[in-house]
């Protein structure tokens, strides 16, 4: 039963990895601008078709070392979605900062569909296959199977998690963020500029969640236009979890929501002797997180903000 | 003012020029499949089937003298398009017998339709029930799902020995009934089922689902679910490495399932197909290079059925005795053809008394046809 455990952890760990870093491009935009990025969804897809572009194109020029072709292509790939990403921001969102918040978020519902769309009338509708980065061999350990791909995947999400954390937290660019966050009125009279923090912000999240999208597509092995869809709305849930707005409850949520999916799949047909079957997993999930709002309404590292603060926050 | 009349002028002529009216003694038929959207490539080949039988009809002369007009319409796969498409069908009273459609979600609301106008009807769709809703105006020459769910579990457990399986599908209507059909036959032939697994049609990761399937060491995995989830469940399954046999369902008889779970790993993966290989006969061949000289493109994987239902639907028109849907609907059920695929009849539910079923396995990275 322990290396049954195991495993299952293994599965949590990397599913839950990329919900992570999902969430932090939600939980970022939010905690700078109260606002929920619906479009976010849409560059964890792009993040995959762009590093497909990028990637055969450098073959189709000659290519160096295949290791260096797909470093290039990843790196492309981080830079050329948190560019659409503050161009998104710039053209799409920031003319509407003045008519409240339901304006932006329909601007950012509109954006996904805009974009969903144009990459499904593009490349087409259908999935396509798309080849491992790392290639897959397992690893057998304690009793459990890992594969090449997981291990690869949950190194270079707790890279990026932890590398974000020391940016925020260490950097001058860091700072604004976190002045931003708390209050505009305030920091732009202590001479930040703000705009410019909303416009790293929006660099950082597409970017992260493009990362995303290519773990994703490389463990699964295929993408496809609609991608974003379900799995947003997941990463969504495991920033809320977390509590919103705070870095490391994005990160906490991902984690806790893959390992209550994989362990609701795991268990639940056991604990229940097998009256609960694993089609009752997102009932579990999605309850787990009632659950916990009805206790937390913050989410469990959310700060709790009181009406009072909302509005001065808000005031942009 | 007088830009106004131009764009108008242009607008009428286009209008014109795309709802070209039959000639007065031609025979109107109606096609429809998706030919857009993610499965524009199985309703295409119907459509391009259909059209090729057609063509060489009309090449001879046509039914009684009259030329065959074919008129497909897009469908997309869904079930609100479908009701207009089967509306316009009906309001059009040149058309005289439908072939549609291609999914089994998109022909149940349409049957009304269809039923109400007095359309003969032939259906690709394999859903068991659409045969038993009580609809009088329908044929089915395809073998349906029960046929389907049935062939595999034979198999393993006759042929191969296999007598434990898990059951995995994705709680859409197809899947967990298909899933249920193999599970009577499997336990008919002396099988025990030790585990239903339910998913949601959406899912990409399975990889907590097989761990615990591996608890329950099958020999035999049967998953009633579409693309890309058969794909995406068979590769993660090898990575763990649970070898049981696999089996899957029509869906999954595409190029894509291959590449995307990786010739290795797809390797002796059993699928379920209504249709022969293309190389199978020497007529099926034949119909291949024909359908390579009228498209340019060698036939889609439902494009032999498209041409088996144009006959099927040309065999009623021809014993029809007036050419208008009473005509065609009185001979419709008690019509008997040599198809490219086979003897067609039909029982009292409309269904083909004879309709086969093929089984694949994936060999070196192809799917190749098991000999029964």
């Amino acid at each position: 039963m322990f290396d049954y455990f195991l495993q299952q952890l293994i599965f949590a760990l990397a599913i839950g990895a990329i919900y992570g870093l999902i969430a932090l491009g939600y939980t970022m935009v939010y905690g700078v601008m109260r606002l929920i990025n619906f479009a976010h969804g849409e560059f964890f897809m792009l993040g995959p078709y762009v590093y497909t572009f990028i990637f055969s194109g450098l073959i189709g020029l000659g290519g160096l070392a295949p290791v260096l072709d797909s470093v290039i292509a990843i790196v492309a790939s981080f830079v050329i979605v948190g560019l659409l990403g503050v161009a998104i921001e710039r053209f799409a969102y920031r003319p509407l900062r003045a008519y409240g918040r339901l304006a932006p978020m329909l601007s950012a519902l509109g954006m996904s569909i805009v974009l969903q769309s144009a990459v499904r009338v593009t490349v087409g509708p259908q999935p396509v296959h798309f080849p491992a980065i790392v290639p897959s061999a397992p690893i057998e350990s304690l009793g459990g199977m890992v594969t090449t791909v997981q291990v690869g995947i949950l190194a270079a999400a707790v890279l990026l998690m932890v590398g974000l954390t020391l940016f925020v937290n260490g950097t001058r660019l860091g700072i604004w963020i976190r002045a931003a966050s708390e209050s505009w009125t305030t920091s732009s009279l202590l001479g930040i500029r703000v705009n410019r923090a909303v416009s790293l912000v929006f660099f950082i999240g597409p970017g992260l969640g493009a990362m995303a999208g290519i773990m994703y597509a490389s463990y699964y092995g295929i993408m496809q236009p609609t991608m974003g869809s379900v799995i947003g709305l997941k990463a969504f849930t495991a920033a809320i979890l977390g509590g919103i707005g705070s870095i490391p409850g994005a990160m906490l949520g991902g984690f806790l929501l893959g390992a209550i999916e994989v362990f609701g799949t795991a268990f639940l047909p056991i604990l229940s002797f097998g009256y609960i079957g694993t089609e009752y997993r997102d009932v579990f999930a999605f309850a787990v997180l009632i659950l916990v709002l009805l206790f937390k309404p913050a989410g469990l590292l959310g700060e709790t903000v009181s009406e009072e603060t909302t509005v001065a926050k808000k005031d942009y | 003012m007088n830009r106004t009349r131009v764009l108008l002028s242009a607008a009428a002529l286009l209008f014109a020029s795309s709802v070209m009216p039959a000639m007065a003694d031609d025979i109107v038929l109606g096609g429809s499949a998706p030919m857009s959207g993610a499965q524009a490539e199985f309703g295409q080949s119907q459509i391009d089937g259909a059209q090729l039988y057609f063509d060489q009809l009309n090449e001879k002369g046509g039914i009684k003298g009259n030329k065959v007009v074919f008129r497909p319409l897009d469908d997309r796969a869904d079930p609100r398009q479908g009701t207009l498409v089967a509306q316009q069908f009906c309001d059009d009273s040149a058309v005289i017998g439908v072939i549609g459609h291609m999914n089994s979600g998109v022909t149940m609301p349409a049957l009304d339709i269809y039923s109400e106008c007095g359309m003969p009807q032939v259906v690709p769709a394999t859903n068991p029930e659409l045969m038993r809703m009580g609809f009088k105006t329908v044929v089915r020459p395809v073998a349906n799902d029960f046929i389907q769910g049935a062939l595999p579990a034979k198999y393993v457990t006759e042929k191969l020995g296999l007598k434990n399986a898990v059951l995995v599908h994705d709680k859409t209507v197809f899947g967990q009934g298909i899933a249920g059909v193999f599970q009577d036959n499997f336990e008919k032939g002396g099988g025990k089922v030790s585990g239903t697994f339910g998913t949601n049609p959406e899912d990409v990761d399975f990889s907590a689902l097989i761990a615990s399937i591996k608890l329950e060491n099958p020999d035999v995995v049967y998953m009633g679910a579409g693309m890309p989830q058969l794909a995406l469940f068979l590769k993660q399954m090898r990575e763990q490495g649970l070898k049981a046999q696999f089996i899957g369902p029509d869906i999954g008889f595409t190029v894509d399932f291959i590449t995307q779970v990786g010739a290795a790993s797809a390797e002796g993966a059993l699928m379920t197909f209504q249709l022969p290989p293309y190389d199978s006969s020497p007529e099926l061949k034949d119909f291949s290079d024909r359908h390579q000289a009228r498209f340019g493109r060698a036939p889609g994987p439902y494009a032999s059925l498209g041409f088996a239902n144009a006959q099927v639907m040309a065999a009623a028109v021809e014993k029809a005795e007036t050419l208008d849907r009473e005509g065609v609907l009185a001979q419709l059920h008690g019509v008997t053809v040599e198809t490219l695929l086979g003897p067609v009849a039909f029982d009292e539910n409309g269904e083909n008394t004879t309709a086969p079923m093929y089984l694949y396995i994936v060999k070196d990275g192809k799917f190749e046809l098991i000999k029964q």
